[in-house]
């Protein structure tokens, strides 16, 4: 049973990182039916800001801070620079720019800084495990938790209760309407690409945390991850984003700790199977958005 | 009949020397598959600028062999194989002398499948899985291979005392699959017992739920080991000591970084190890001084000294052919024995053309690499690929 709650307790940290991700990408996707591909770049961007304040001798608050804002200036960029360029064009160019925009970024960091790894020393105590009960925790994974929960809930609040939220939310609706109604539409998208930066850049944190380094290519896995937890949870839809993402990391946890040891090497193939199973089930995802445009 | 033999003696000797003497003024052409992007970068890239460096060296001195100027056909394969081989025929179409491919076996052996035909000799930058030579005869190694290195690592984990280990594998690659099962044989070859194998995907974000297997291990392994790489070694070393195991872990030389050595106490008496050792007033640190006076870059990884070495085989299997041929070439390189080299010297002879070449082993301490011994692989108790 101790083994059951420890192995839930790191099934709910990783969804929740995925969740974090997932929303990042569902924001987007619900007001330019846009799936940036090149969100993982954002995470990486954020990596190498901690890094170099960090290097730079300033305190790890401090990194952490500008890591975020880090993210949030990349992503509302990319908006600027590529996307606002490409408004109007249909999903495939959508998405092909999101692909060259994420290669051009890994290149740049390949060649400007290094193809190499580079360690982020972050303070002992986050490496450090913590007893709830008898279950030992550690306490990044508790950390993961909470600052997810923290997270979403700060989200939900902007969403619900300040007029570029409740705008943006009516955009998810019906883009075209909200500009009738003379709300700038410029403004709203930069606003769910700050919002899907600042989540990349949250996700990020915990994803060096855990990982104690920082590379150009650290943003490739975590937004397959995200797309994957996206279309589970039903493109267009924020909550499905959340639910998608907490299924898919207790669907990799769970096979991990459980599966025979034989069985292992197949874990991601029978992980894949599971969720092409739910979708064979329910193919517009959990929690399926109101008007999903699939390419 | 005097004046005939004299003639014939002289037409025989021109034409003994002629292979020679008509490509003494050629250039000796090496094709360079090097992946200046994509995950195979943090290998070729430090591989390449060695390599580069000491073919600059090479030609000042005359080229290979002192008289053939070396001119190299570089193709950046972006650490795709399906470009790999697009270079490979085209290194073939060439009729390039030598061939390097990117530093794994995967891609090494997909080009030599194509150019062992064409019998032009191809030597992986520093790709160490053993079965990558069987693509062809004319495939080759230039690092202490997987299996010389568990060998070695193996032997010293049962010297040490461990009775018991559990490794860490991922069938995402032949280095991380195979690495540590080499070891797990050895091991068991000295003495020791395997407990167990868990299996991680590369690149995989958490490692929490396979730390949450081991610290539920009964009994308890002894010793860990893994061939883990970056940046899934630092999730895993982070999320192992996070969660208060501090069972001793073993690596192998991809643990060679500053990345790993700067990731403070979490790595703190890690043993992996290294194709080799900078010591004071060797020749391996000479050439680490020179390289960074030269080109402004530290050489903080052994993949460059590597790159040199390379260059060394080369040049050692070109003078004992006598003939810049590819075919006679490749045939002397896999003959060659006890040749010295920088980093340390080389034996194809008898080796299925992976070179045999010392093993270091190396304990992380307060961030330095600490160097412990170097030795051969015991042929008794070395794996077979």
């Amino acid at each position: 049973m101790e083994l059951f709650v420890q192995q839930t307790i790191n099934a709910l940290s990783l969804g929740g990182i995925y969740a974090l991700l997932a929303l990042g990408l569902a924001v987007v996707f619900s007001i330019v039916r846009l799936i940036n591909f090149a969100h993982g770049e954002v995470m990486t961007v954020t990596g190498y800001g901690i890094w170099f304040i960090l290097l730079s001798g300033f305190p790890v608050g401090l990194a952490i801070a500008f890591g975020v804002v880090a993210a949030i200036a990349a992503s509302m960029s990319m908006e600027r620079v590529a996307f606002r360029q490409m408004r109007g064009a249909d999903v495939t160019t959508l998405l092909i720019t999101s692909f060259a925009v994420s290669q051009i970024i890994q290149v740049l960091f390949q060649t400007g800084i290094s193809a190499r790894p580079v360690a982020v020393i972050l303070p002992d105590w986050l490496t450090d495990s913590i007893m709830i009960g008898s279950v030992r925790v550690g306490m990044v994974s508790v950390l993961s938790i909470a600052v997810v929960i923290i997270s979403l809930i700060a989200l939900r609040l902007v969403l619900t209760h300040s007029v570029t939220g409740i705008a943006m939310r009516a955009a998810a609706e019906d883009f075209a309407v909200v500009r009738l109604m003379g709300i700038s539409a410029n403004r709203i998208i930069a606003t769910a690409f700050a919002i899907s930066g600042a989540l990349a850049g949250i996700a990020a944190v915990l994803w060096v945390a855990t990982r104690g380094s920082v590379d150009p290519l650290m943003g490739a896995i975590p937004v397959l991850k995200a797309f994957i937890a996206t279309v589970v949870g039903g493109l267009g839809s924020l909550g499905g984003a959340v639910i998608g993402g907490f299924v898919l990391g207790i669907v990799e946890v769970y096979l991990q700790a459980f599966l025979p040891e034989t069985l292992l090497p197949y874990r991601d193939a029978i992980a894949l199977s599971i969720i092409v199973g739910i979708l064979v089930l329910r193919p517009d995802g959990l929690l399926p958005g109101v008007s999903t445009n699939r390419s | 009949m005097k004046h005939y033999l004299g003639t014939t003696a002289i037409a025989a000797v021109l034409a003994a020397s002629m292979p020679f003497a008509a490509l003494a003024d050629d250039e000796y052409v090496i094709g360079v598959a090097v992946a200046n992007s994509g995950g195979l970068a943090p290998f070729s890239q430090p591989s390449f600028d060695g390599f580069s460096y000491c073919v600059d060296q090479k030609n000042a001195e005359g080229g290979i062999a002192g008289q053939y100027p070396i001119r190299l056909e570089v193709r950046d394969t972006r650490s795709d194989i399906a470009e790999a081989v697009k270079f490979a025929q085209e290194f073939v179409d060439l009729s390039v002398n030598f061939i390097v491919a990117p530093p794994d076996g995967d891609p090494t052996m997909a080009m030599g499948q194509i150019t062992s035909p064409a019998q032009i000799p191809t030597m992986t930058f520093a790709g160490t899985a053993p079965i990558l030579t069987s693509a062809g005869d004319y495939v080759f190694g230039s690092y202490p291979a997987d299996n010389q290195q568990a060998a070695v690592l193996g032997a010293y984990a049962a010297e040490l005392g461990y009775k018991s280990t559990w490794i860490l594998t991922s069938p995402d690659a032949a280095y991380t699959q195979f690495g540590p099962r080499y070891f797990a044989a050895a091991f068991e070859a000295n003495g020791g017992t395997l407990l167990g194998e868990g299996s991680f995907s590369m690149g995989q974000p958490d490692f929490s739920a396979i730390v949450t297997t081991i610290q539920n291990l009964d009994p308890q392994p002894d010793v860990i080991m893994t061939s883990a790489w970056e940046p899934d070694f630092p999730a895993f070393i982070r999320a192992l000591r996070g969660a208060g195991v501090d069972i001793p872990v073993m690596g192998a030389d991809v643990l060679d970084t500053p990345t790993v050595r700067g990731l403070g106490d979490v790595v703190e008496g890690i043993v992996h190890t290294s194709g080799g050792y900078a010591a004071d007033g060797s020749d391996h640190a000479e050439f680490n001084a020179a390289f960074e006076a030269a080109t402004g870059t530290v050489a903080d990884t052994n993949y460059v000294v590597n790159g040199c070495d390379i260059l060394g085989m080369i040049d050692a299997a070109v003078q004992a052919a006598g003939s810049t041929d590819s075919a006679e070439v490749g045939v002397a390189l896999a003959n060659l024995s006890e040749t010295p080299g920088i980093m340390s010297s080389f034996t194809f002879e008898g080796t299925n053309r992976m070179p045999m070449r010392e093993v270091v082993l190396a304990r992380i301490e307060g961030g330095e690499k600490v160097f412990i011994r170097r030795q051969l692989a015991d042929p008794e108790t070395m794996p077979a690929p």
